[in-house]
């Protein structure tokens, strides 16, 4: 086999295989982390930190759209899951969860 | 707060993972991308081919999982939150019709891998001077066979949609994927192991540049990207609808169905083309490279019986998970829409593609016609369409804000929005055009009566549902807001 050949069959395997095994491995993974935390605590937060801030940027600008009291409602599922939980699905500062106010 | 209606689930992890995986495995990845990545260049090809799985396959499957899991209800229902109670329902109709012709054409090809296990197991292929283009001819010439075939094929089929998403398609995905990967590996080790079978490696992984130059690499790669994973035929959001609420999709819906997707296809190629260079095959695709020259050359390796049954049993496997998933689709549907027994969806829903089926066991032209109509038009239609709603109607902001990153093990940025609003239906669209302005000339009469059917379809489902909907559903949610 070529050079060429070689080379474009490593990055293929790696591109492929190895992103697919790391995928499967580590969603399995964090998946057992929320299995885990439910059997705990019941519950986990559902949005990670970057998540929840473009959910309050949406619901900044569309406060009056038909859709604003599903965004809040589950803004509030997450304030609640916030303050209720003990530990946390991810990485949260303290300062972000006590500055979480109802919107 | 979004009203849901109380459904199935999946049991775990790891069997969403591998059914979903195994609903985009299909005859394609193990008889046509070897060839394909061959014919286009190779290395390059595969380049390409990974651009437009990461621009194109991921995005859309995480859209399509996020809204299937966000509605959670099938096809139609899906559609009726999304559009209201309004003709626009039949869009999702459109889908659904495309699904079952598409499954009533495709059951023939699992009934074909079926007959091929089946020989596998009886020990055809290693017999004295066994002639398998002999035994293909015999097989694609005898209607009551190939008909035979296509009822075993929709049997088993019913039989394990009866069983549940759980009890049937998970459990049988659980075991069926990890054996057809056992398989292809093992296959794949003899293989390489051949004398000469580094020319089928060159042949697969030898970049020529100049191909990445040239558009119609990029139509192939576009293709296989597009077809192999099965973006927006409605299994993605089918199977999406049973997930919970604080599952991850991006990663596992997204980038771990559509890479792995790739992978048996990768994985193919190290089974194949090894095999089929050190027995000097002229390398080929479809039903001619897997049922005459593969066949044949599994019949003239030492230990023959165990690399023809490992690889037909696994050829059988993946066809039979897509197959599973295809009609999953359908019956999903029937049971929310007629609010009956999954028993009587599964047996309705099976029947009316085992009956709409006979014609394409009988006669190859029919299965190479709606082929080439579904192939060529129908499933880049459902694309469109699924992308549009996912984009436009329902608002890719708002869905990737609510359902995509909900409990997501990957945080998908705001660049997502413009792929599924703009890029894939724009691709769509040139895709449809294209094939088009390439089949017109050369075959007239597919195209004009194909693109015919289609233009009928879509105003013909929007008017049935239109009707269906005035009587049935006087009220109706839309985006989880009563209308």
């Amino acid at each position: 086999m070529s050079i060429a050949a070689i080379i474009v069959m490593i990055v293929c395997i790696v591109a492929l295989w190895g992103v697919a095994s790391v995928a499967l491995v580590y969603s399995l993974g964090q998946e057992e982390r929320k299995l885990q935390l439910i059997k705990k605590q019941g519950s986990f937060e559902p949005y990670s930190p970057q998540a929840l801030r473009d959910l309050n940027r949406w619901i900044e600008q569309n406060n009056t759209s038909e859709h604003a009291q599903e965004m809040r409602n589950v803004h509030e599922e997450q304030r609640a899951a916030l303050q209720k939980c003990t530990s946390y699905f991810y990485t949260w500062n303290r300062s972000d969860i006590e500055s979480l106010k109802e919107i | 707060m979004t009203t849901t209606i109380s459904r199935e689930k999946w049991g775990s992890r790891f069997g969403y993972l591998m059914a979903t995986i195994g609903a985009m495995v299909g005859a394609g990845n193990i008889w046509r991308l070897p060839y394909v990545t061959g014919e286009n260049g190779g290395g390059a090809f595969l380049i390409a081919y990974f651009v437009l799985l990461y621009l194109i396959a991921v995005p859309g499957l995480m859209g399509e999982t996020s809204l299937g899991r966000y509605t959670r209800q099938g096809l139609l229902g899906t559609f009726r939150k999304v559009y209201g109670n309004n003709k626009f329902v039949g869009l999702g109709l459109v889908i659904l019709i495309f699904n079952i012709v598409l499954m009533s054409y495709y059951s023939s090809i699992v009934g074909w891998s079926i007959y091929y296990a089946y020989h596998a197991v009886i020990g055809s292929f290693t017999q004295t001077q066994f002639d398998t283009a002999a035994l293909w001819q015999a097989f694609s010439s005898n209607t009551a066979l190939s008909v035979g075939m296509h009822t075993v094929a929709m049997l088993t089929v019913t039989g394990i949609l009866l069983m549940g998403i759980k009890g049937g398609i998970e459990r049988m995905a659980k075991w069926m994927m990890p054996i057809l990967t056992v398989s292809l590996i093992a296959i794949a080790i003899r293989g390489v192991t051949l004398p000469g079978a580094m020319a089928g490696l060159e042949f697969a992984f030898s970049p020529n540049w100049e191909y990445l130059a040239r558009g119609e690499t990029w139509l192939a790669a576009l293709g296989q990207a597009l077809f192999s994973t099965g973006l927006g035929w409605g299994i993605a959001l089918t199977y999406g609808s049973y997930l919970g609420r604080n599952d991850d999709i991006p990663l596992g819906g997204g980038v771990f169905t559509a890479i792995g997707n790739t992978s048996f296809g990768l994985l193919a190629i190290f089974a194949v083309f090894p095999i089929v260079f050190a027995f000097g095959i002229s390398p080929t695709s479809g039903a001619e490279l897997a049922f005459v020259a593969l066949a044949s050359a599994f019949g003239n390796m030492t230990g023959g019986y165990v690399w023809a049954l490992l690889f037909f049993i696994g050829f059988f496997f993946a066809n039979m998970t897509t197959a599973i998933a295809i009609t999953e689709v359908g019956v999903t549907t029937y049971k929310e829409e007629r609010d009956t027994s999954r028993s009587k969806a599964v047996l309705t829903i099976c029947g009316i593609i085992w009956l709409l089926g006979i014609p394409s066991a009988m006669n190859s032209s029919i299965l190479g016609y709606l082929d080439f109509v579904v192939g060529n038009w129908g499933l880049p239609l459902a694309t469109l369409i699924i992308m549009f709603t996912i984009g436009w109607k329902f608002d890719a902001n708002r869905l990737r804000i609510l359902s995509l990153n909900r409990g997501a093990d990957l945080y998908v940025p705001k660049f997502w929005e413009s792929i599924i609003r703009f890029e894939i239906p724009t691709i769509m669209l040139f895709i449809m055009a294209y094939f088009l302005y390439s089949n017109l000339t050369a075959t007239p009469w597919k195209t004009v009566s194909g693109l015919a059917i289609l233009t009928l379809t879509v105003p013909l489902c929007m008017w049935i549902m239109s009707r269906r909907q005035a009587s049935a559903h006087p009220a109706t949610n839309v985006g989880g807001q009563s209308s």
